[in-house]
């Protein structure tokens, strides 16, 4: 049988740029390398900088997740500042992100995941009439309601953050919107009408049917919905036995509250929870086009390596949680944060099903935490605490993306930044290689994947690389 | 033409109908700053002229443009990108992946060659040849000559690509460079804003198509229609301003009255946009209503003029009646000399206008 080296690239239906070459033989992928070749140097032009203006800033790293990089800004120069923000604020900090994450999930598989499925390459398969009509790019019954839906859900955003993308209410000491109780009727009654949408369109039942299910097999065999249209595919298609991870599951914790984080966070690995030591992080340059040594983020510095040399093969660092490659998302947040059936997933494997099922789980969690929270408000309380940024002084922000662990690391001198790295949930997913020459989770994934002698963007590489619902302008920053 | 097909067509067909589609139109007018008797018209070129092909890359940038647009849009808008413009080309939205996906952008120039729109989200970054935006293999800058060798007009959408935007921020590492300073030998409509408001997008489009030409521009190649009013002009909290009723600090009384927020840094009295017009999210609200201040986003250089939450100025100097012009001016000094310059032609200009302007499709003076 025939070898060869396929270039994929560029994908559409990913946030940003990426291109992944892959070396096949006898019809399977033998190793996969993921480029991410977009590098724009927000670290570097942080450096010099007053610290609040990363609330400006950092944000406009992206587009769909500007919001968690907010948070994780705010999280950072308040962790500096050594100060919590005030109750309420994280509150609606918390409503804010909740919204864009469940938005988030939303594109992802209905704009940018099940668009696969409408493919003339499955024509012919019992499904293949429905997932066209329901997800065909653009113009699909799905992906137009999906669309809808999110409009409708982003006016708490318009509310409590003035626009969305690129809100900037989020600071350290809360937030600068103070909620009403007209606020609140008009955000209860928008939850309501996304509900309505989750249960009619998406999950074709109660939204707590869904979140409450609690084996492998109870998720795996929900066939009502756009959700039962999945796992119908998904079965057809073995989508669960495709795209292995590491295992290893990370989550910073989702949703910082004074009561908690609403996603607890941890490191998940065969059925043992941890904590995270995120002093053990490090960020592994020996396969990037980056100069200097591999650091701590606290320490780090982003240094491009102009002449592109060899070995490196991408602008991305590669992170290593204790020396070892993690899998972070949604679904890692949902085994981490302990929901019955995600961890009787997690132990029957991790694939491209588990993945997308995760993000299912979580659309309809976060739909009951909104609803929790927002019925929490209390319209007279302070909603910004004043939390002075010191002089000098070091913080870590850490926070949980849509996509998974997030996280900002400043250094503040003599009162302007001297230092800041971030390091998204996608710069865990689609690393490089480090210096033993471990594939990033990713790259490690795709290895065995089935490709079709006349293929040269296979299927099945595409399912793998969108069951992460990469965000590339992220990744490398 | 090799495509007769109008855009009503493409609308019917995606079954959009009659009283939508004349909603559509209104709205439309409406934002467009233009009568009821515009309706007919926009109707008109809608059901005649055959739709424009667009060609929609990507370069640096965080795709907020797109996201904007087909988010946060009011459902009729948001079917002119998922439907009636027919994007022939997008990176982010396409179904084609990989090389199949570079071939359509080809043929879609071939096909409609000196017919298209070329979109510009995002810009090329030109230092080391341009190796920090790679597509398809090649860098960025060049595909975007590329597409612009055959479009009838460029859009340049956003900050990125109208200015360059916080990946051109000192030291700007990639040399991100703006659309207009790569292309030079076509009109280049610039709508700036990080992301713009998706209403204006989608009226940039709907005017060139109603009226078969570039929409009025700005000193800066703004549509003026967008971009002619200062959103201190228009804020619903410019009372207070001029009663010097004021935000001192996050979360105050001031704060919870809906004060002024020029002491909180808000960039209001130096920007043009239409924000607190035809606002964000279906028109629910914008920065200044969620409690903190513009940051000047639709401006050139809005990321590299010191702190966004600086005091633009101690505002006692200008007593409680100062007007928007004098202090836009005093404000702008502190601000950037770029802008300066900007706020006192502009005043000129619009002085000017006001004596001698004939009348055009613009709310300019409204």
């Amino acid at each position: 049988m025939s070898q060869r080296s396929l270039l994929v690239g560029p994908f559409n239906r990913v946030e940003g740029d990426l291109e992944i070459r892959l070396e096949v033989a006898e019809g399977r992928v033998t190793n996969a390398y993921a480029n991410s070749p977009m590098f724009r140097g927000f670290e570097q032009m942080m450096l010099g900088k007053v610290p609040i203006d990363a609330l400006t800033i950092t944000p406009r790293i992206c587009g769909i997740c500007s919001i968690s990089q907010s948070a994780a800004a705010a999280a950072a120069l308040g962790a500096a500042a050594g100060k919590p923000p005030a109750p309420q604020g994280a509150l609606v900090a918390a409503i804010l992100h909740g919204i864009e994450n469940i938005c988030d999930h939303l594109t992802h598989f209905n704009l940018f995941f099940c668009a696969d499925f409408a493919r003339p390459a499955y024509a012919g398969r019992g499904w293949h009439s429905r997932a066209t009509e329901r997800f065909t790019a653009m113009e699909g019954s799905a992906v137009r309601a999906s669309v809808d839906a999110r409009a409708q859900i982003l006016h708490i955003v318009g509310l409590l953050g003035g626009k969305w993308p690129h809100t900037l209410a989020i600071q350290p000491g809360g937030v600068t919107r103070a909620p009403t109780a007209r606020d609140r009727i008009r955000m209860m009654s928008t939850l309501a009408a996304f509900r309505r949408y989750l249960e009619t369109v998406l999950f074709g039942a109660a939204v707590e049917d869904f979140a409450h299910l609690g084996t492998a097999d109870a998720l795996r065999g929900w066939a009502h919905g756009d959700a039962g249209l999945f796992n119908e595919i998904a079965a057809d298609l073995d989508l669960g036995a495709m795209g292995a991870g590491p295992g290893r599951y990370m989550s910073f914790g989702a949703y910082p509250l004074p009561e908690g984080r609403s996603f607890g966070p941890g490191l998940w690995e065969n059925g043992v929870l941890s904590p995270i030591d995120t002093d053990t992080i490090r960020e592994d340059l020996s396969h990037a086009w980056m100069l200097g040594e591999g650091a701590h983020p606290s320490q780090g510095q982003t240094v491009p390596d102009e002449d592109m040399r060899d070995p490196g093969y991408s602008w991305c660092k590669a992170p290593r949680l204790a020396g070892r490659t993690v899998e972070t998302g949604a679904f890692a947040r949902q085994v981490v944060g302990g929901h019955a059936g995600a961890l009787a997933l997690a132990l029957a494997g991790s694939n491209v099903q588990a993945r997308v099922i995760g993000r299912l789980l979580e659309i309809a969690r976060t739909q009951m935490l909104l609803e929790k929270w927002v019925a929490a408000l209390k319209p007279e309380s302070r909603f910004m605490d004043d939390v002075a940024v010191p002089q000098e002084g070091e913080g870590e922000g850490l926070v949980e993306a849509a996509r998974g662990a997030l996280g900002h690391w400043i250094r503040i001198e003599a009162g302007k930044i001297a230092g800041y790295q971030i390091i998204a949930p996608t710069t865990w997913n689609f690393s490089p290689r480090d210096a033993n020459g471990t594939p990033g989770p990713v790259e490690a994934a795709l290895v065995g994947a089935a490709v079709g002698d006349s293929e040269d963007t296979p299927l099945s590489v595409q399912h793998i690389v969108r069951s992460f619902d990469p965000c590339m302008v992220c990744t490398v920053h | 033409m090799a495509n007769t097909e109008t855009f009503y067509d493409v609308m019917r067909s995606q079954g959009i109908t009659r009283r939508s589609f004349m909603k559509y139109c209104s709205l439309t007018a409406s934002a467009l700053g233009l009568g009821p008797a515009f309706v007919p018209q926009i109707a008109h070129a809608m059901e005649t002229k055959p739709r424009t092909p667009v060609i929609w890359v990507h370069g640096l940038e965080c795709t907020c443009c797109s996201e904007s647009f087909i988010r946060s849009a009011h459902p009729l808008a948001k079917d002119v990108i998922l439907s009636m413009i027919s994007l022939d080309y997008d990176d982010t939205l396409m179904a084609a992946a990989g090389h199949a996906a570079e071939a359509a952008m080809m043929e879609t120039i071939e096909k409609y060659k000196g017919q298209y729109i070329l979109a510009v989200e995002g810009n090329p970054p030109l230092n080391e040849d341009g190796m920090f935006c790679i597509s398809g293999g090649k860098p960025f800058v060049e595909k975007l000559k590329l597409a612009a060798k055959d479009a009838k007009a460029v859009i340049s959408w956003g900050a990125c690509a109208s200015y360059g935007c916080v990946q051109a921020a000192k030291p700007n590492p990639t040399q991100a460079t703006p659309v207009h300073k790569v292309i030079t030998d076509k009109p280049i409509i610039k709508v700036p804003g990080c992301p713009p408001i998706a209403e204006v997008m989608t009226g940039v489009i709907t005017y060139m198509l109603t009226f078969d030409r570039l929409p009025e521009l700005d000193r800066q190649g703004r549509p003026a229609m967008f971009y002619g009013q200062r959103i201190h002009d228009k804020c619903y909290r410019r009372p207070h301003f001029d009663a010097g009723q004021f935000v001192e600090e996050w979360d105050d009384d001031g704060a919870r009255k809906g004060y002024c927020l020029y002491k909180m840094g808000c960039k209001g009295p130096t920007t043009y946009n239409a924000c607190s017009t035809i606002r964000w999210n279906e028109g629910v609200s914008f920065p200044i209503q969620s409690g903190h201040g513009c940051i000047g986003c639709s401006e050139d250089g809005f990321w590299d003029q010191g702190t966004f939450y600086d005091r633009v100025t101690d505002l006692t100097q200008f007593g409680v009646e100062a007007n928007a012009d004098q202090i836009g001016f005093a404000a702008a000094g502190v601000v950037g000399a770029g802008v300066a310059a900007h706020a006192a032609i502009s005043a000129l200009k619009s002085a000017q206008n006001k004596a001698q302007k004939t009348p055009t499709p613009t709310n300019e003076e409204a």
